[in-house]
């Protein structure tokens, strides 16, 4: 918990000087490499640890896409309060320790959370591109926010078809009549209008701009509303 | 001649997709609503969607056959939208820019046929069984034998992994062995046979569930379609970029 707290620290201070992000993203890398050792298995059961994914995920994404902005400044000082924000929150989450059940026990469902978060963290960046869009309407920053939902949607999409072949290896059928399902399709099919929409002149500029940022509550609602509100195969 | 214009341009207009999706994304949004605290809505693990839909009270399923008539829609709407796209611009020297999002397309028609065949063709039969248990399996005679329940406790008495031996058996004879493990059903006779359940004491014991997924294949199929449009897509677009 020590490196995470450090992590913490740093990412808060990265709000001021942005190499600290970088050290915020290694400490917390370092912490899920010692929490994998620890347990014996990839640290992504439970909210603690999808959280310290996903907001390492963010960091990471954040670096290579930021470089390409000019606004470059406010983008990581708004993913470093993010980082904080979550890490703060994975900190305060309830760690799941214990063995993991024998179905959960495959690449399948290693390669569908993780999948998940990544296109997750996707769709945060996008939403902190729209917002930056919306103060300044620079190209560049709409087209990175397009950038990171079309390979958010991508990896999505490929962890739900990873979804499916678990569920059909664990209990026999690619689809359950879940909360967590339908908020899924809910958000697959929110995306798909997003990038549908943006083929259209009238949905170009503040419109997809502010869908991004919408989005990124219907992520967060599918992630931790669905998960700790709702009884499913997903529940926390 | 008007109307038949008229329904063209509806089916092949980008607008028509667009308030095809919010509408869909609206009624799941009012079915998100109603499903979690509804019990009705267990019942769909167990019976097709099809069979269960016209058992409901109108109140629990108006979205539902909302859904289901948007999806239908959609399905022609994406077609018509697919063949024009490609008569429109087949001349473009990106063929393959013109292609993948047909491909991603086609892809989702698949998983949309799926699920129609799932909703309309699968069904599910559990059924508790010990060391010896015989259960059939489907109409054609066929029998599982039970023939050894292997469970294996981690430290803290939990489940750690487990192992079930059966054997299906026709007119009295064994015709095929098999091994059920978690992730590894069995499926030697074009049904799908997973343990939902498994108890160490007091005597060993599974609870399997038998089911028959008419859409998995046709799901695989068009999840693989999709992901290689989307991919070809996003590689396309950055080597243009660059």
């Amino acid at each position: 918990m020590t490196l995470l707290a450090l992590s913490f620290a740093l990412y808060l201070f990265a709000l001021w000087k942005r190499p600290l992000l970088y050290g915020g993203l290694l400490l917390q890398i370092a912490y899920m490499v010692s929490r994998g050792a620890e347990l014996g298995r990839l640290p992504l059961v439970g909210p603690h640890d999808t959280l310290v994914f996903l907001t390492a995920s963010i960091a990471a994404f954040a670096i290579p896409f930021g470089f390409t902005l000019k606004e470059r400044d406010r983008f990581f000082a708004i993913i470093a309060a993010a980082a904080a924000l979550f890490t703060a929150f994975a900190m305060t989450a309830k760690q799941h320790n214990s063995p993991l059940p024998p179905v959960l026990k495959t690449f399948w469902f290693e390669f569908h959370v993780v999948l998940a978060f990544m296109s997750y963290a996707l769709f945060g960046i996008a939403a902190i591109c729209g917002g930056l869009y919306i103060k300044k309407q620079q190209s560049t920053v709409d087209g990175l926010a397009y950038r990171a939902i079309l390979i958010g949607y991508c990896l999505f999409t490929l962890s739900m078809i990873f979804g499916g072949i678990w569920a059909y290896l664990a209990w026999g059928t690619y689809w359950m009549w879940t909360p967590k399902e339908l908020w899924t399709s809910i958000l697959w099919a929110y995306y798909s209008f997003y990038l549908h929409a943006r083929l259209t002149p009238s949905w170009s500029g503040k419109p997809m701009a502010y869908l991004g940022i919408v989005g990124f509550g219907v992520v967060m609602f599918t992630y931790l509303g669905v998960s700790l509100l709702m009884k499913s195969s997903h529940s926390f | 001649m008007k109307i038949l214009n008229y329904i063209l341009k509806f089916f092949l207009s980008l607008q028509t997709s667009l308030w095809l999706l919010g509408l869909s994304l609206l009624l799941m949004l009012v079915g998100a609503v109603i499903m979690p605290g509804n019990p009705a809505f267990q019942e769909l693990h167990s019976i097709q969607l099809f069979r269960w839909i016209t058992t409901q009270p109108l109140q629990i399923t108006w979205w539902l056959w909302g859904l289901i008539g948007v999806l239908a829609v959609m399905a022609v709407n994406t077609l018509f939208c697919s063949v024009e796209s490609i008569i429109k611009k087949r001349k473009v020297t990106h063929w393959l820019l013109l292609i993948s999002p047909q491909v991603i397309h086609i892809g989702f028609l698949f998983i949309l046929l799926a699920h129609l065949l799932s909703s309309a063709g699968a069904y599910k039969m559990t059924a508790v069984a010990r060391e010896g248990s015989l259960i059939r399996i489907s109409e054609k005679a066929a029998l599982l034998k039970v023939n050894n329940i292997n469970i294996k406790l981690d430290y803290y008495g939990g489940i750690a992994d487990y192992k079930v031996d059966v054997e299906y058996i026709r007119d009295g004879k064994v015709f095929e062995r098999d091994v059920i493990r978690p992730n590894d059903p069995s499926d030697k006779t074009g049904v799908n046979i997973v343990v939902k359940n498994i108890s160490p004491y007091p005597r060993e014991a599974v609870l399997l569930e038998i089911h028959s997924e008419p859409g998995a294949v046709w799901a695989l199929t068009g999840g693989i379609l999709f992901m290689a449009g989307i991919v070809c897509l996003i590689m396309l677009k950055v080597r243009i970029e660059r």
